[in-house]
């Protein structure tokens, strides 16, 4: 070797690094410029719809179409903000949609806490490590024996997790976590463009959200009261235009005399009467959580025990039928003055109805159907002014907190063999 | 002081642990394992303090330690020569440790009782990259690229 290529060895070396050095570079850079490209498409997707399932869809495909995240998640928090709801996953089997967590539990739940980011490999062995640490503590009896372990959805053997909170301003919307089997599977670069990718989707996510609870606030409105239908909209409850089969307990109530006045009053009083009574009677369904299904000019059905589980269903429906008996029998106090011969009749019976959303597109009703609508119905077709008919189901739910008396078997249109029926006198004392 | 390559970040993410070494003020050494050893900049490194241990006292009376790095991907492996600098009770470095161990400890159910105490700053003194020689890698060692 001679002495001038001894002296050029280094130099040469220090060139073929450097070298080395811009070809990483700008194989960053590629991946970069691809990445932000991928982004702008993606931003222009989700912000082109304000369908809640439709965004979470796009964001989880590029995910793993775009992105390479094969395994990946959305939770969105309840209305509390202390728990996670998983709302869509892509990669799963199954896709664990509805399984929920509580701030602070696992990375998703600590990233949710904390409002930060985080990523993190090799989680099998920190666990392995910490289940270690946990016996030590165990034998020296620092931690009780047992498992508080939190289950977590996601992959049961992930080793590697990046999550990053979904925020709108500061006001935290849920997480998106995307994790791997592998123990470094996630590197810097993957976090600046989840954290990118996260931010359009946090308000794509949360525009689409509120534009489903004004929609869906509006609709359950009408049939709910207000805290109901807010409750519902924000997830505190299933939907219940589903349709489902329930145990509920059914009033039926109208005014004897009613099609009478109806035919011989103006009808401009017709209707002050019905306004009057209605908004007395609504007053009461409100109080007693009941369910009005509808009203039928004079008539009215309400049920209890849905969407709203109770577990006093017969209670809330005597105790609200015996009120309604005593603020229409003042009401027709006045009404007798102007000559109107008006009184409340009720039936409620107790069974199975199948509920749900009835009808058809632009007119939709919440409605229950079932022989228990049927058999109310018929009592309070029976029922004498001022008569509260039980079925005799209803009698025996309610005997410790009410006076009646057997009415013997009615022979009621629909029903094959005679029912049983009380007539409710009064409300027992309380003891 | 020294500065850490670009590459050593893959030695720093726990998957195979490290080890750390330390001596008392009065000369007695300490080997450790550690599972990680944390990047926080190109001239420092951190490491969680859980629990009062020999190295946590060791480096409080004298801050010289050693650690041993090794990338999961390669073998490749450094030695650190580091100097305890100070410990960090809140911070940037702090709460990205403290996540990752609140997200554990509820794994395993020991959330507010495995906590961290501190995360210990040192100095980078000098770094060492220890070229092994080439073999095939075995089939548990995650080779790197797509998940």
């Amino acid at each position: 070797m001679t002495a001038e290529r001894q002296d050029t060895q280094p130099l040469r070396e220090q060139i073929a690094k450097n070298q080395q050095t811009i070809d990483r570079l700008n194989r960053d850079l590629a991946r970069v410029s691809n990445e932000v490209r991928i982004i702008q498409q993606i931003t222009r997707e989700i912000t082109s719809t304000l369908d809640l399932d439709e965004v979470l869809g796009i964001v989880l495909r590029a995910m793993e179409r775009v992105l390479g995240f094969n395994h990946s998640m959305i939770l969105l928090t309840n209305l509390a903000a202390d728990r996670l709801r998983l709302a869509a996953s892509r990669g799963y089997e199954p896709s664990g949609v509805g399984a929920d967590i509580a701030l602070g539990e696992g990375v998703i739940g600590v990233v949710a806490s904390r409002r930060k980011m985080m990523r993190m490999g090799n989680i099998g062995a920190s666990v392995a490590y910490l289940r270690s640490v946990r016996a030590r503590l165990e034998a020296a009896g620092e931690v009780a024996p047992g498992s508080n372990a939190a289950t977590l959805p996601g992959l049961p053997g992930a080793q590697s997790q990046l999550a990053l909170p979904l925020l709108v301003k500061d006001r935290l919307v849920g997480v998106l976590a995307v994790e791997s089997p592998k123990p470094t599977a996630f590197d810097e670069l993957d976090e600046i463009i989840l954290g990118i990718v996260g931010n359009q989707a946090a308000t794509a996510i949360d525009n689409a959200r509120t534009y489903q609870m004004v929609e869906n606030l509006s609709r359950l409105k009408r049939f709910f009261s207000p805290q109901l239908a807010e409750a519902i909209v924000t997830g505190g409850t299933d939907d219940p235009l589903k349709t489902h089969r329930r145990e509920v307990t059914v009033v039926f109530l109208d005014l004897r005399g009613f099609t009478a006045f109806a035919e011989t009053a103006d009808p401009e009083e017709v209707m002050g009467v019905l306004r009057e009574y209605h908004g007395e009677m609504g007053k009461l369904i409100l109080a007693h959580e009941g369910t009005l299904e509808r009203f039928t000019g004079d008539g009215m059905m309400i049920f209890f025990n849905d969407p709203v589980l109770v577990d006093d269903a017969p209670e809330r429906a005597v105790r609200m039928a015996v009120a309604m008996r005593d603020r229409v029998a003042a009401l027709t106090g006045r009404w007798r003055k102007r000559g109107y011969d008006l009184a409340l009749g009720v039936g409620i019976a107790q069974g199975y109805a199948t509920i749900g959303a009835i009808g058809f597109e632009g007119r939709w009703d919440y409605g229950a159907i079932g022989t228990v609508t049927n058999l109310a119905a018929r009592l309070c077709g029976e029922a004498q002014p001022g008569q509260i008919l039980l079925s005799a189901r209803v009698a025996s739910g309610v005997e410790d907190l009410v006076e009646t008396e057997e009415v013997g078997v009615l022979a009621l249109k629909g029903f094959a063999r005679p029912v049983p029926a009380f007539n409710l006198l009064r409300l027992k004392p309380p003891a | 002081m020294a500065t850490l390559p670009e590459e050593i970040k893959a030695a720093m993410q726990g998957v195979i642990p490290s080890h750390v070494v330390t001596c008392a003020r009065d000369g007695t050494p300490n080997a450790t394992a550690i599972s990680q050893v944390y990047y926080v900049d190109p001239e420092h490194v951190a490491l969680s303090h859980q629990f009062f241990n020999k190295t946590v006292r060791n480096v409080r009376e004298n801050p010289q330690a050693l650690v041993w790095v090794i990338s999961p991907q390669t073998f490749d492996a450094w030695d650190l020569q580091l100097e305890f600098d100070h410990a960090e009770t809140s911070g940037l470095v702090f709460d990205a440790l403290d996540m990752q161990i609140e997200a554990i400890a509820s794994m395993v159910g020991l959330k507010g009782i495995f906590k961290l105490k501190s995360a210990d700053i040192y100095r980078v003194v000098s770094v060492t990259k220890n070229v092994g020689e080439r073999i095939p890698l075995p089939d548990i060692v995650d080779p790197g690229g797509g998940r």
